[in-house]
């Protein structure tokens, strides 16, 4: 028969499908509705007369969900009941729901997750929510989208729901909005924060690996977390290993994301449509009419109870798809009457209001926004204003009740007062003319037989009962049972009781929080927030926090660091010193060490500053100590050379605190008089940039002020003056470099350009620094040289000949000598710096070389376009040094132009971390100049024009950013960065290329023509691949003012300076 | 044995309805039937007073889930007059025959109420026997098939729906005329795609905000050749003056000869009004529906998500204001010339009548 075949299809296509699975966590696992869930699970608490749950049921109904699990804990028997009378039990629901009783161990979500993981229930990708959720959004869809994901990304484990709203929307509860920094292409979550309300959370710090590794970044705080996760099979295995989550999000959510072990990711889905919130306190039951009756149970009530009634939640609403099976007639202003309720005539029904079935109104009696259960009466002339009262609640004659939350069978006799934000519990009876004062809490004295189960709770009650206040029992009214809930935290709760309590009052229903005082406690207790997260501060890293910035997660009075701590760290710094002995010893890679100590950084939970403190300690002890001068320096610099890059590896970048931390470290240190060759070191191997030197040189500490007198501060004075010297050195010669820049006079501080000159200068310095002896000869003379250069192209040619040494991997520390020569005075102490200043004049040379030819017509416009383009990208300079030394180079190492240039970067330790990744980027201005040189000049104009025209194309949205060098130092660095690390492959094998091709021909022709072919050939890939980075480029920079728009809290991004990346690629090449 | 309305696919089908994942009077209509014929297939009765129980249960079960999808109930009732009719015939009494092509050229010849009481018959042909004690399935197993024949009957009728109400669109459209709509409609579409087989004419479409159906539509319509535009609501009343005639779909046409269709109908139809342009409506059988008094209940113009209207993330004003969509509209009977459904064209003052053909009274409350 037709029907049948039919359904025996259905049933084929069914078992084909995956079951959709779901788990609730139907235990919130705190205590905000009490003590309306001292009897009854939030779950079960109704919510427009219908139990929390069976919405939950609906919402997944909804989605089509066909598997439920519910974890429960607290009255799971109460639970398990709820379901099984429930119509979900019925055949034909199309679900079957399994209760599960977790164990009373069972503290928080992480707790369920791992019980959910033991127990093996999901065996598929699976929706988690939490028991109180109220939503129309379809999930399906967001399963869909999560499986497609998968289909490609096997890391993808979880994805979010998120629904958009405005910053000030009733359904966000102060004190419980979280920042979402999300990749704008992909939804992925890049970095998650949680905005506590008490504290009040002004900033928000992100992460500088996030910026760098994506180019279009969203930040947001308008995304309400509807706590709907669509979750991978292997999420509840995540908790089973890391037996320390507990919330889904604040540890969970950010564990995942800033594991560098997990490699895990997690994305959003932003619901543009649909409704979901949870009952999460009392405030937003108020806005979803859901009525979480416990501590704070109205804020969350009055919002859900809000939204159901003003239809957002459609199809789930009263009139139609009532959860609890109701029949409720709607009618204009949002009233939901049931059939079977009694209305006196002159009872006044407003707006938005739901009455149960059975319920009587009495004569004049008022009720507006109001949700009431079944079988109730309200008196005469009472008046009911923003209430949620539960089945079968009696309230007398002339009563008033306000915005509060009165539980099932409650007495409120006649002529009584219950204030705003009040939560009455079960059973209860107030009055006659009694007074409930605002937000008082009030449950029903228990009868002493009553035989507990619940231990824990029964001690609150005891306790409670023990201490009631008489007097204020009697404003009750005569005939109460009630027993009032202290209001706030008791004096012997420690801090923290005192915070959350705050944090709740802004979840209460009612509650504006007005009177509290923001600014009050932030002193007294900064850090016990415990959602601000101590690895954020350190990762962001801008110097800004204070020393006593320890662990808030435990619970250590912030004050005091704490001795533990002191023994953790004491600890910790010995393991981290083991560990880089090793390494230096058996010649790990810098990853692989790094990757250690990250490792070790998560196990003993310390701050970034610590590691990085003892990786600058381990790096200088490790620095053998010689005698002789110039073998001193050497050592010095194969140490840094190989471990420097370490220092910024492992996790984050702060050169200000890494200048800290070494010099506080030199300072005590037998290695103290090496303290200017070191500094002179790190800053030549790009892990410090001279913006950061200046920085921490004007910093208090780093003069050694506020340090009680003592052989260490004289120290710290001493150094600072090395370092003072040092810094004069750099500038000179900085400023020299520039003034022969033919007119390209930005002083840019961290571009490219200019550091490239600082690099070329710091070879220089250093020695004059370090050992204090007359570097002004060398410096002289060296800018001599360099001046010398400009003047005539020959006497380049002729220095290039001596970069040609560099280049070749034998000679390395040979070019000094060549150089030294000329570096009268202080001889080879930095090899590198001989090597450099050649290649530095070099690729001033170049570029005058093209400046002079083509400026003399378009002086003014190359330098603009260099300027901007040394803003948005960063080199434009370093990339002309390989190949021209490259090219020049051949006539004598003909033989393999990469690995020379690989080795001149390397080996040399001079800038040429930077032409690797800029190759591409800077390939354009140097082809403009040569090209225009070497070829006719239309061309070359033709190019310029190309490439100014797409500057200027992309100028209008950069413009803010980009315009002006010195504010994309502060701002723009971030624009920078997430570009440049893909524009590096290419670039280099680029720039790889043209070394080949132009040696090929270098063998045979001259040298122009070399320029030529090597100007050509950048110049068609140029064409298209730098101008393709450069417009690919723009869009992040687009992107922050905007993200800054949406982000409400204010978003402090950590700078860097562009060496940082240098210095990665530093490090990799110097393998 | 189990309650009929509580089988599985009723369940299931009631589910759907209440959570809105099924929606659209055709497609609920067709769903209906597919769940009434499976619960008559297997269910066992032995007269034909609990086949109708058995039917009127899952209906009112259904209705209950849904009672804003009228075409749920009309279908129940449908089928119930259809079993009846059915049964007369094979138990040999007479039934009224049902004069097909209803029209208003006919009306008058056709105005006599169907008698309503079926002759009672004396059991002349022994074929169906009722109440058989030894075989108590004997009623059934003979009546079945032809059940099942009704039923076939119904489900040919809501398939070709599209077709017939369709066939005389020529001559209600004519050449060059400007037709206004609104909303998306698959009759009105097949309505006007047939007419301009014929035809050369030009159709306004209403975006019809905030559902937008209007976009749906004028794509379907000038994808099939017709000139169309696609007007903002606004212009409504602006443009009516150069409109020849208004064309509507309608969700649920209520015995009065009012209806209830997609929100912004009323505005047209108004708007029309007082331009004295014609108001058409075109609809399937049904979407009769037998009651009177509908439209004194706010809620029935199914108010959904205001969303659409003020999106949630406007989130201050949400707080302030409370905001309404009703998805329907109400059309009182004075604003509408004439229904065009598939079987024929009708003044909304003879819709009573044709209701009280189409359905048993008996069955108006499930």
């Amino acid at each position: 028969m037709a029907p049948k075949a039919a359904a025996a299809k259905e049933k084929l296509i069914d078992d084909e499908e995956e079951v959709l699975q779901a788990v609730i966590l139907a235990d919130s696992f705190d205590k905000r509705f009490r003590p309306l869930t001292t009897h009854t699970p939030r779950c079960l608490l109704p919510i427009c007369n219908a139990p929390l749950l069976d919405w939950t049921f609906e919402s997944l109904a909804l989605a089509g969900v066909q598997e439920i699990f519910v974890v429960c804990r607290s009255h799971a028997e109460k639970v398990k009941q709820a379901i099984s009378e429930s119509k979900w039990s019925r055949p034909g629901s199309g679900i079957k729901i399994v209760p599960i009783m977790t164990a009373k161990e069972t503290f928080s979500a992480g707790d369920a997750m791992r019980d959910v993981y033991t127990r093996g229930l999901v065996t598929t990708d699976f929706v988690l929510v939490m028991g109180d959720l109220v939503s129309n959004i379809r999930i399906d869809e967001v399963v869909r989208v999560h499986k497609e994901r998968r289909k490609t990304n096997k890391d993808a484990i979880m994805t979010m729901v998120v629904k958009e709203s405005g910053e000030n929307h009733r359904t966000r509860t102060t004190g419980d909005q979280s920042v979402f920094v999300l990749d704008a292409a992909t939804s992925e979550c890049l970095h998650y924060e949680h905005v506590s309300g008490y504290p009040a959370t002004k900033t928000t710090r992100i992460p500088r690996e996030v910026l760098e590794a994506h180019p279009e970044i969203e930040i947001r705080n308008d995304l309400i977390d509807c706590s709907i996760d669509v979750c991978s099979v292997e999420v509840p295995s995540l908790f089973q290993d890391n037996f320390d989550y507990e919330d889904l999000r604040r540890d969970f959510l950010h564990g995942v994301l800033t594991s560098d072990l997990l490699m895990k990711n997690i994305y959003c889905y932003v619901a543009q449509e649909g409704y979901a919130a949870r009952v999460k306190d009392t405030k937003s039951y108020d806005s979803i009419r859901l009525v979480p009756l416990l501590a704070t149970p109205l804020v969350s009530e009055h919002i859900s109870s809000k939204d159901i009634l003003s239809r957002w939640t459609f199809p789930l609403v009263p009139d139609d798809n009532h959860p609890g099976g109701h029949v409720y007639r709607h009618s204009r202003g949002n009233k939901y009457v049931a059939a079977e309720v009694s209305l006196a005539r002159t009872a006044k029904i407003g707006n938005n209001t739901l009455i149960g079935a059975g319920t009587r109104i009495l004569e004049n009696a008022q009720v507006t926004g109001s949700v009431i259960g079944r079988n109730c009466v309200i008196g005469a002339g009472s008046v009911i204003d923003g209430a949620y009262i539960f089945d079968g609640t009696v309230v007398g004659a002339g009563c008033t009740v306000r915005r509060s939350i009165i539980g099932a069978g409650v007495m409120i006799k006649d002529k009584t007062n219950v204030e705003r934000g009040c939560i009455v519990g079960n059973g209860v009876a107030v009055g006659p003319s009694g007074a409930v004062m605002p937000f008082e809490r009030l449950s029903k004295r228990r009868e002493i037989s009553a035989p507990r189960s619940d231990e824990e709770e029964d001690s609150d009650i005891d306790d409670i009962e023990a201490n009631q206040p008489g007097d204020s029992i009697s404003v009750l009214g005569g005939q109460t049972n009630a027993v009032i809930w202290p209001q706030g935290p008791s004096e012997d709760d420690d801090e923290d009781a005192v915070v959350e309590y705050k944090v709740q009052r802004l979840r209460r229903i009612a509650d504006t929080g007005s009177d509290l005082d923001y600014s009050d406690d932030d002193d007294s207790a900064p850090m016990t927030d415990d959602e601000s997260d101590d690895s954020q501060d350190e990762l962001s890293g801008d110097g800004s926090f204070d020393g006593s910035e320890d662990d808030s997660d435990d619970e250590a009075p912030p004050i005091i660091p704490g001795t533990s701590n002191m023994m953790e760290e004491a600890e910790f710094q010995s393991e981290v010193k083991q560990s880089l002995q090793r390494a230096f010893k058996e010649g790990h890679s810098v990853d692989n060490a790094a990757v250690e100590l990250k490792t070790l950084r998560m196990a003993s939970n310390v701050p970034l500053e610590r590691v990085r403190e003892a990786v600058i300690a381990a790096v200088v002890e490790a620095i053998p100590i010689v005698p002789v001068a110039a073998t001193q320096r050497k050592e010095i610099s194969a140490v840094v050379g190989r471990w420097g890059p370490l220092v910024n590896n492992i996790g984050g970048v702060d050169a200000v605190q890494t200048l800290e931390a070494l010099q506080m470290h030199c300072v005590t240190s037998d290695r103290f008089p090496l303290f200017g060759q070191i500094l002179a070191e790190f800053y030549q191997t790009d892990i410090v940039e001279f913006e950061d030197m200046r920085k921490w040189h004007g910093s208090a500490a780093a003069k050694g002020e506020g340090l009680s007198e003592g052989p260490t501060t004289e120290n710290v004075k001493r150094s600072w003056v090395v370092a003072g010297q040092l810094m004069q050195q750099i500038e000179k010669l900085e400023n020299e470099s520039e003034s022969e820049d033919d007119g390209d006079g930005e002083s840019g501080s961290g571009e490219e350009s200019d550091s490239e000159e600082e690099d070329s200068n710091a070879k220089t310095q250093p020695p004059s620094a370090v050992s204090g002896t007359n570097t002004v000869e060398e410096s002289s003379a060296e800018s001599d040289s360099e001046e010398a250069d400009t003047g005539s192209e020959e006497e380049d040619s002729e220095e290039e000949m001596k970069t040609v040494s560099p280049a070749n991997p034998a000679v390395v520390t040979k070019p000094e000598a060549v150089t030294k020569p000329e570096a009268s005075t202080d001889h080879d102490k930095v090899k590198g710096k001989a090597v450099t200043k050649p290649e530095s004049s070099d690729s001033e040379e170049t570029s005058e070389a093209g400046e002079d030819d083509s400026t003399s017509e378009e002086d003014s416009e190359e330098d603009d376009s260099e300027a901007e383009e040394e803003t948005k990208i960063n080199p434009p300079a370093p990339p002309a040094k390989p190949e021209s030394s490259a090219n020049k180079d051949k006539p004598e190492s003909t033989v393999s132009p990469t690995p020379a240039k690989a080795e001149s970067s390397g080996g040399t330790k001079i800038n040429p971390p930077a032409p690797p990744a800029k190759p591409e980027s800077s390939a354009k201005p140097e082809i403009t100049a040569e090209s225009s040189g070497s070829e006719e000049e239309t061309t070359s104009e033709e190019e310029d024009s190309d490439d100014e025209s797409s500057e200027i194309q992309n100028k209008p949205p950069t413009a803010s950013v980009a315009a002006n060098p010195e504010s994309s130092a502060v701002q723009g660095k971030v624009e920078t960065n997430p570009e440049t690390p893909k524009a590096k492959p290419e670039a280099q094998a680029e720039s790889s290329e043209n070394e080949d091709t132009s040696e090929e021909e270098d063998d045979s022709e001259e040298e122009s023509s070399e320029e030529e072919t090597t100007n050509n050939k950048p110049a068609s890939a140029v064409g298209g691949s730098a101008d393709g980075s450069k417009i690919g480029s723009t869009p992040p920079v687009q992107t922050k003012p905007e993200s800054g728009v949406k982000a409400g809290p204010k978003v402090e991004s950590s700078e860097e300076e562009t060496s940082e990346e240098d210095s990665d690629s530093d490090s990799e090449e110097s393998e | 044995m189990e309650q009929p309305q509580n089988l599985r696919v009723v369940e299931t089908l009631a589910w759907k309805l209440r959570r809105r994942q099924l929606v659209g009077s055709r497609a609920t209509a067709l769903e209906t039937l597919v769940v009434l014929r499976q619960v008559i297939s297997k269910s066992r009765f032995s007269n034909i007073e609990q086949l109708v129980s058995i039917i009127r249960g899952v209906g009112r079960r259904l209705v209950e889930a849904q009672p804003k999808e009228h075409s749920v109930g009309n279908t129940v009732r449908k089928v119930l007059h259809h079993i009846r009719e059915e049964y007369h015939t094979a138990t040999g009494g007479s039934t009224t025959t049902t004069s097909p092509g209803f029209s208003i050229s006919k009306f008058v010849m056709l105005g006599q109420p169907r008698k309503q009481t079926a002759l009672p018959k004396t059991e002349s042909k022994n074929t169906i026997k009722e109440n058989d004690p030894d075989d108590p399935d004997a009623f059934a197993r003979s009546l079945k098939p032809v059940l099942m024949e009704a039923i076939q009957d119904v489900f040919d009728e809501l398939e070709t729906v599209y077709d017939n109400v369709g066939k005389n669109a020529q001559n209600h459209i004519h050449s060059d005329e400007i037709i206004m709509t609104l909303g998306m409609s698959k009759t009105v579409e097949s309505f006007l795609i047939s007419a301009a087989h014929h035809r050369n004419y030009t159709v306004m479409v209403l975006e019809t905000a905030p559902t937008y159906g209007g976009r749906e539509m004028s794509q379907a319509l000038s994808a099939a050749g017709i000139s169309t535009f696609l007007v903002p609501d606004s212009s409504i009343y602006g443009l009516m003056s150069r409109v020849n005639k208004v064309i509507l779909g309608t969700h649920a046409i209520l015995a009065n000869g009012g209806m209830f269709a997609i929100a912004g109908s009323l505005l047209a139809a108004t708007a029309a009004h007082v331009h004295s342009t014609p108001v058409v409506v075109c609809a399937g059988q049904f979407k009769l529906t037998p009651s009177w008094n509908l439209y004194h209940e706010y809620g029935a113009l199914d108010f959904g998500d205001p969303s659409q209207v003020l999106g949630f993330e406007e989130g201050a004003l949400v707080d302030k204001v409370d905001v309404v969509n009703p998805f329907y509209d109400y059309v009182p009977p004075n604003l509408v010339d004439a229904y065009i459904t598939n079987d024929g064209d009708h003044p909304p003052t003879s819709i009573y009548r044709l209701i009280k053909e189409t359905y048993d009274d008996e069955d108006n409350e499930l």
